[in-house]
């Protein structure tokens, strides 16, 4: 089987081949072994043998997983390297989200679409209109701008209260208020489309 | 006290039914329509609905609530924090239906619910206050004259809700030309959140730390302080991270601290479970801030360095039990505690509420790790109420074991379906800054704007690596995920519908 996978915006090519219950996995040229275990719908066990990649770790945070060893003394055999990784999926992005340690990742299989970018989130991008939508449900406290306005990247646009606290919704990039939805003190929906500003 | 009614939800309501359930106390829940799953309705003995979801139609229903104690029996009420905990009138009906309110007087609740007047009571006790306006702001003062008030209090200032706490209601304004609209929304968010709008004014100290000082005090005269507890590491005036004991107090500054609070207690005649809160300025001067009548957020820590269970001992004050501890032993703290406050939020948007269902949730444990949640997989974190999950807690030896402990405890913590703010803790237990014990209440605000929004969750290649690989072998257990891709690729390109056909697919799916 042959997968297109798309990481952060980084697309991957994989092939899975089943060998005697397990898995040869071949990543962008590079093959390793895989022995998955199912726990439950959507967390996986996997230990890697073969060419293993190192341990994940972000990179302003110290490693706490210590990870296998290579190169090691004459005798020692490839190390296996166990991950546990959940795959659930991601209602705001319509993707997957993979997680491995504690870090999460945004996932496509197969997607013709290209990202491009890391963060697919409706207030990010480049280039178009930015789409500005209420990201929980909530009441308007205040409209910030009004249309024709010109707003800065991080100016706050409106404020909604949610969840017991005002938030600030920002604007991503520099632009012009082109079209305004909501009024103070409207109760608004997850998703609803609040403004449009254009770039 | 055979029967306890929880007026609360969430982490504190289990806190509370747990400590019930150690002394052979039955215990009774209240649940509004999105709560009637929860974990706190599953562990109690009876649970009884108080309406809608909105908190003013159930949580903060007195009527309600004090119909439900009376239709169960119960002959005690615990308020928890938060909703009615200090809410003067809730412990007087309780009282007026014949019941045991777990907590101070009703009297003692009023005098120190206002800012003002508790600032005023901390005086007369002889402990110093932050500089600010002795009364309230009139309602209906203009942008001149609250401009004037401003100026003889002078810049950097904070507007404070009077009926405030939680951080909501608060305003730090520098310039004096952003001081109206400061006023205006701390009014706004002060009338929505405690139902009461008036505001005061109080000069901003640079650099403060919190410093707070956990009291009991039982029905004898007996009050009894507590090891201080360090609570600095703010984010929008809401504490985030706290731990115990501070590393800025010397056991000479706790001594002083400690009997000041104690004095502000006894007088106003406290009883039962309090906290002063001092803001501790960089020369070791320390300025009564307000006090809390009720059991915090963050009482585990302390019970973690002294041994001592407070929510038993808050049932036994209320029961008429004196207080027979030994005042040095919760003076001296038994090694070190942290508590990281878990949060359904997005850290990488701004911590952005994140509510929704969780899917999968396994805490972790593990030597000295303690973890209050409120939270069960197959739940919604609800919007209405504090997208607070968890309280995650760890305990050792010292404060450099304590942090590692944390840490190796955030490892574990696995939520999906949510985001939390669990990265984000991972990232500043490791800022050099923390480590050191640098910091006071600006230091998060400032460090989070200097970031400048780069995220915290940045996975390294090899991460990557692993997911692709799971994603593939997780592709050929489901085919539904291919599906779902194939019609993507047809032109079904709306955003999020090839993850509802998923969603579907998985639903149907048996493996």
């Amino acid at each position: 089987m042959h997968y297109e996978i798309e990481i952060n915006g980084r697309l991957r090519q994989v092939t899975v081949h089943r060998v005697d219950g397990q898995f040869v996995v071949t990543l962008d040229g590079r093959e390793w072994n895989v022995d998955a275990a199912r726990v439950d719908s959507q967390t996986w066990s996997l230990l890697i043998g073969g060419e293993v990649p190192p341990t994940p770790s972000s990179s302003d945070t110290p490693d706490l997983k210590v990870g296998p060893t290579y190169g090691g003394s004459a005798g020692v055999e490839t190390p296996i390297a166990s991950y546990e990784v959940t795959l659930t999926p991601d209602g705001s992005s319509g993707g997957l989200i993979a997680r491995v340690g504690d870090t999460p990742m945004a996932v496509a299989v197969n997607s013709r679409r290209r990202w491009g970018r890391k963060d697919e989130g409706p207030q990010s991008g480049s280039g178009g209109p930015e789409r500005l939508v209420a990201p929980m449900p909530g009441k308007i406290v205040r409209v910030l701008v009004k249309t024709g306005e010109a707003v800065r990247a991080r100016q706050p646009v409106v404020v909604i209260e949610a969840m017991k606290m005002e938030n600030e919704l920002r604007a991503s990039a520099d632009g012009t208020v082109a079209e305004m939805h909501v009024r103070d003190g409207q109760s608004v929906d997850a998703g609803s489309l609040l403004a449009v500003i254009h770039r | 006290m055979k029967k306890i009614l929880i007026a609360n939800r969430g982490e504190i309501a289990v806190r509370v039914i747990r400590a019930c359930r150690e002394m052979g106390i039955s215990t009774v829940a209240v649940f509004s329509e999105c709560d009637r799953a929860a974990l706190h309705v599953r562990l109690a003995d009876e649970a009884y609905a108080i309406g809608p979801s909105a908190p003013r139609e159930s949580y903060l229903r007195i009527d309600r609530i004090v119909e439900a104690a009376r239709r169960s029996g119960a002959d005690a009420v615990h308020p928890g924090y938060g909703f009615l905990a200090e809410n003067r009138d809730f412990a007087a009906a309780v009282a007026d239906a014949g019941l045991t309110f777990i907590g101070p007087s009703p009297r003692a609740i009023e005098l120190m619910g206002s800012k003002t007047a508790a600032r005023a009571a901390a005086s007369g006790a002889g402990v110093p206050v932050v500089p600010g306006t002795a009364t309230p702001l009139a309602p209906d003062a203009d942008d001149a004259e609250v401009a004037r008030v401003a100026d003889t209090i002078g810049y950097p200032l904070l507007v404070k809700a009077v009926a405030g706490g939680g951080g909501k209601g608060m305003r730090t304004v520098t310039e004096p030309a952003d001081l109206a609209n400061a006023v205006r929304a701390a009014r706004s968010e002060a009338g929505s959140a405690f139902g009461d709008a008036s505001v005061y004014i109080e000069r901003r100290l640079t650099r403060p730390r919190h410093v707070e000082v956990q009291l009991l005090g039982d029905r004898q005269g007996t009050v009894l302080p507590f090891v201080e507890r360090e609570c600095s590491i703010q984010r929008r005036h809401q504490k985030v991270v706290e731990e115990t004991p501070s590393l800025a107090v010397s056991p000479a500054l706790r001594s002083a601290m400690t009997s000041a609070a104690a004095a502000v207690a006894r007088a106003v005649g406290y009883t039962n479970a309090g906290t002063i809160e001092f803001l501790l300025d960089e020369s070791g001067r320390f300025y009564f801030l307000e006090m809390n009548t009720r059991l915090q957020v963050e009482h585990p820590i302390t019970e973690m360095v002294t041994g001592i269970d407070l929510v038993r001992w808050q049932i036994r004050i209320a029961r008429g039990e004196a207080l027979d501890l030994d005042p040095a032993r919760v003076l001296q703290p038994s090694g070190h505690a942290i508590e990281c406050r878990i949060y359904a939020e997005d850290p990488d948007r701004n911590f952005l509420p994140s509510p929704g269902r969780v899917l999968q949730l396994r805490p972790p444990s593990g030597p000295g790790i303690r973890d209050d949640s409120g939270a069960t997989a197959g739940l919604d974190v609800p919007i209405y109420y504090d997208p607070m999950i968890s309280k995650l807690v760890a305990w050792a030896e010292d404060r450099p074991a304590a942090i590692a402990r944390m840490r190796r405890a955030l490892s574990e913590y696995l939520v999906t379906g949510i985001k939390t703010t669990v990265p984000f803790f991972t990232w500043l237990l490791a800022q050099s800054d923390f480590l050191a014990g640098r910091f006071d209440t600006t230091y998060l605000d400032e460090v989070l704007k200097s970031r400048n929004g780069q995220p915290f969750v940045h996975p390294a290649p090899a991460a990557e690596d692993v997911a692709a690989i799971a994603a593939a072998i997780g592709t050929v257990f489901s085919p539904a995920a291919s599906a779902a891709s194939v019609a993507a690729e047809n032109g079904d390109s709306q955003a999020g519908s090839n993850w509802k056909s998923q969603g579907r697919a998985e639903g149907l799916r048996q493996m």
